[in-house]
């Protein structure tokens, strides 16, 4: 199961814009699902409305057609009753179908017009006593006023509610045709606003007597439902009883007459798509599919609707992509010849070739007319029940049950995942049990989803607002982000600073200020973003030039640091006349490191060189040039913590694992007097003083878990205070162990 | 010596040559014992790759257990533990060549992070 979540879930990790077309699976579940615009689709993503939450399940209807009133009355009598409870899965094989007819008309890029509405009057035109009389058997008056209803669409005529005779209709019933009546309205009047459709259908509905609220559905569905419905349904299809069905069946066969080439539909394809449209395609349609799942919540007709999608994406694996089955097919199938591979499962076997399901499958689908012949010739009006028939057999053949089903399709995707993943199986080394590891981690990563946009977003060098910002409307944001910010309090600080650059967008000290915080908070992307407007408003500030500089060097992004360094020289009013303008179109890091060291040479007693200077041996990793230059900018400017931060920094990077303790220390003082000033905390209190200290950062920590930094530092005092029990607590950021031992 | 081209996977990578010579480094090649092959590309997987062999075995390197082929701020995002490597391969966004088990180790963990200034 977890392999199928796995695969339903498969959209969301590809972020707009980015997708990977390395999906294939996903691409052609998607692909079937159609390609219709995103608002067409999201209409007909039936659950997306209220009305039409459940439609692919089949609420107790056909149960209560053999066993309720009806039961008593003679076999005429059941006949057309069959036949309504027929025309309510047509229903919803017109559905899919329509939804197979939106991939088959982008791929023919034909015209728009829906497949369902010919096929539909088929079924209805091989049944001459379909007059508009209204009254005989119940069972004949409902299918002509559901005739009557389907006609009226044709022309966009409002439908009028119609005094019916009573006609016994059994709760199921009712749920079934109110169901499927808002998706076949939704079909037919896809131009039409959703006010129309709720008319028509409630006029429907209000003729049947059939209550449209949604709260008296039924209870959801089992999970394997749906495959039971496809089960029955092609039973039904063997029976000789059922006129209808027998008809379309004939009429199927006919159309399969008329499509010569099987491997038309493949080759209109490719030669529209390439080979990767489709799985872009594909991708597209499953994060439609993901956001319409979010919108209905998790739903097990979204399951039904998945498992349906993921049936034709694992027919389709095996017919459509020649180039899979001679590739990693073939690959496969040779190293279990050769025994290398051994894996227990149904599917495989390395004894016998018609254990593996690879050659299993390629037999069945050369036997049998493939998906793509009858996609092909029966211009797809049946897939879903064909489909649904194939599979049946197949479980037939197997004599199994649903969990086969399953095992087989986490096989096939496990293997499809990527075009070297096949080895990888075929070696033996990734069991279900990885599988499912593999599944849980993905979930952890669909959590961290909204967070990686956001980073996306930051990356591109756009700045991500807060979505609930308190402080939009007060009267001087800026006053109070700056507060904060002095405090420590920097989420809350962000937010007020967020709320003044909303106010100001041309406030360069907001931005830069929302930039430092971001930057304090270890969010250096973000930091660059606020940064990157700040220099927008005030291109020459010093400030903002070396934060972008420091920014950019943290992200590891040389010539981006290295341009806005070279920016800091060249609008300094002092060492502006060292650089030479031509410079600026091809930087070199070897020719901006020597401009500053020139200019170091010009005022060694200028503190801020020397941090440039620092910043630029980080750029390079001569760490330990940076170690001295920040050095020397701390003997001219001791008080600056952020030096401290730096030259720590440094340190740890060059592996200087205990220097860069005792400059963290020294931050750490410097913060005590300093940045927590207002919290009255005073320098001499936390000298020499870890246990203090410690609550002060326990202190800041709680009102600002994010500060990675905080953590760091309070991981050092606690060790400096040898209160290693605590460190665990620290580690896993237990604020509420750490408060109870350390209070303020 | 670094001109603006340079990789950002490589400024990490050198990083974690000093990092692997630390206790914690030490520690991380104990735990894994494998060489791993990271093929880093500027911009798209397989061209203009940059191989660096990251031994974590110490031993005489004859061939990598695992290759990683990735792009460069994949790798990142992969190093500095924002991307899974899981879904990093799901995405197509890491490509493995070589024993899968070996793969199975690779972990945001190895790499060091850097401090930031």
């Amino acid at each position: 199961m977890a392999m199928r979540e796995l695969v339903t879930g498969g959209a969301a990790c590809a972020v707009p814009g980015q997708s990977s077309s390395s999906n294939p699976f996903g691409a052609l579940a998607n692909a079937l699902i159609g390609s219709s615009s995103k608002q067409e689709r999201l209409k007909e993503i039936p659950s997306s409305t209220p009305t039409a939450s459940e439609p692919q399940f089949y609420p107790d209807g056909h149960g209560h057609l053999q066993q309720l009133p009806g039961s008593e009355l003679d076999q005429p009598f059941m006949q057309p009753r069959t036949q309504s409870s027929e025309f309510l899965r047509n229903f919803n094989s017109v559905d899919g179908n329509r939804l197979l007819g939106n991939a088959w008309d982008e791929v023919q890029s034909s015209q728009p017009e829906p497949m369902h509405m010919p096929q539909h009057d088929r079924i209805y035109d091989m049944r001459p006593q379909l007059q508009t009389t209204l009254d005989g058997p119940p069972q004949r008056v409902l299918s002509s006023f559901l005739h009557s209803f389907v006609e009226s669409s044709r022309g966009g005529m409002p439908f009028r509610p119609t005094p019916l005779p009573v006609l016994g209709l059994s709760a199921g019933d009712k749920q079934c045709i109110r169901d499927r009546t808002s998706i076949m309205a939704r079909h037919f009047f896809a131009d039409k606003s959703e006010d129309f459709i709720n008319g028509q259908v409630n006029a429907l509905l209000s003729s049947l007597d059939i209550d449209s609220d949604v709260n008296s559905k039924g209870p959801l569905p089992a999970r394997f439902r749906e495959l039971d419905d496809y089960w029955n349904e092609s039973q039904a299809i063997t029976k000789p009883g059922a006129h209808a069905v027998q008809g379309w069946v004939t009429e199927f066969s006919q159309h399969r007459l008329d499509h010569g080439d099987p491997n038309a539909w493949a080759h209109s394809f490719e030669r529209q798509h390439g080979a990767n449209g489709w799985a872009s395609e594909f991708e597209q349609e499953q994060s439609q599919l993901m956001s319409a799942d979010h919108m209905r919540g998790v739903n097990m007709a979204s399951l039904a609707a998945m498992e349906q999608t993921r049936m034709l994406a694992n027919t389709l694996a095996q017919n459509e992509e020649p180039k899979f089955q001679k590739s990693r097919f073939l690959q496969f199938v040779s190293k279990m010849n050769r025994g290398e591979l051994i894996i227990d499962d149904n599917q495989v076997k390395p004894a016998t070739s018609s254990g593996d399901w690879a050659s299993e499958y390629q037999q069945q689908y050369n036997a049998g007319p493939s998906w793509a012949d009858e996609y092909a010739r029966g211009e797809l009006s049946h897939g879903p029940n064909q489909w649904a028939n194939e599979f049946n057999s197949e479980q037939e053949q197997h004599g199994s049950v649903d969990d086969q089903w399953v095992n087989q399709f986490t096989k096939l995707h496990v293997d499809d995942w990527a075009e070297d993943f096949g080895n990888q199986v075929g070696e033996g080394l990734l069991g279900d049990s990885s599988a499912d590891s593999w599944a849980n981690a993905y979930n952890e990563y669909m959590n961290e989803q909204a967070a990686t946009k956001q980073r996306n977003d930051a990356a591109r060098g756009v700045y991500v607002f807060s979505d609930m910002n308190p402080y939009v409307g007060h009267p001087n944001p800026l006053k109070v982000g700056q507060e904060m910010f002095h405090k420590g309090l920097l989420s809350e600080a962000v937010l007020a600073l967020e709320a003044e650059v909303l106010k100001n967008p041309d406030n360069a000290e907001g931005w830069r200020l929302l930039g430092i915080a971001h930057a304090e908070n270890d969010d250096d992307q973000q930091a660059i973003a606020g940064m990157m407007r700040a220099q927008e408003a005030d291109p020459t500030n010093l400030e903002v030039l070396l934060a972008l500089g420091v920014s950019h060097t943290n992200e590891l992004e040389q010539a981006a640091a290295l341009k806005y360094l070279y920016g800091w020289l060249r609008h300094h009013q002092k060492y502006g006349v060292l650089t030479k303008p031509e410079l600026s179109d091809s930087l070199y890091y070897a020719d901006v490191a020597r401009l500053f060291n020139e200019a170091a040479q010009m005022s060694p007693d200028d503190a801020d060189v020397h941090i440039v200077l620092g910043v630029l041996y980080n750029l390079s990793r001569e760490y330990d040039k940076a170690i001295d230059s920040f050095r020397t900018a701390l003997k001219l400017k001791p008080q600056d913590y952020s030096l401290w931060n730096k030259l720590g920094a440094t340190q740890a990077n060059s592996v200087q694992s205990a220097d860069a303790i005792f400059a963290y220390q020294q931050l750490l003082l410097l913060f005590c007097s300093f940045q927590w000033a207002s919290v009255s905390f005073s320098t001499d209190r936390c000298t020499g003083m870890y246990e203090d200290s410690i609550r002060y950062y326990v202190r800041a920590l709680t009102m600002n878990p994010k500060a990675d930094n905080g953590w760091q530092y309070l991981r050092i005092s606690l060790s400096c205070a040898s209160r290693n029990d605590m460190l665990e607590a620290c580690d896993s950021r237990n604020l509420d162990v750490l408060q109870k031992e350390f209070p303020l | 010596m670094a001109s603006g081209a340079e990789l950002k996977s490589e400024s990490l990578l050198e990083l974690m040559k000093e990092h692997l010579k630390t206790d914690a480094g030490k520690e991380i090649t104990k735990k894994i014992g494998l060489v791993y092959q990271i093929n880093i590309a500027p911009k798209k997987i397989g061209f203009n790759e940059v191989i660096f062999t990251v031994d974590l075995k110490k031993g005489e390197v004859k061939k990598p257990d695992s290759t990683f082929s990735f792009k460069d701020d994949d790798f990142i995002k992969v190093a500095l533990g924002k991307m899974n490597p899981q879904i990093a391969f799901m995405r197509g966004a890491m490509k493995i060549k070589g024993s899968l088990s070996a793969a199975t180790k690779f972990t945001p963990d190895i790499f060091p992070k850097p401090a930031k200034m």
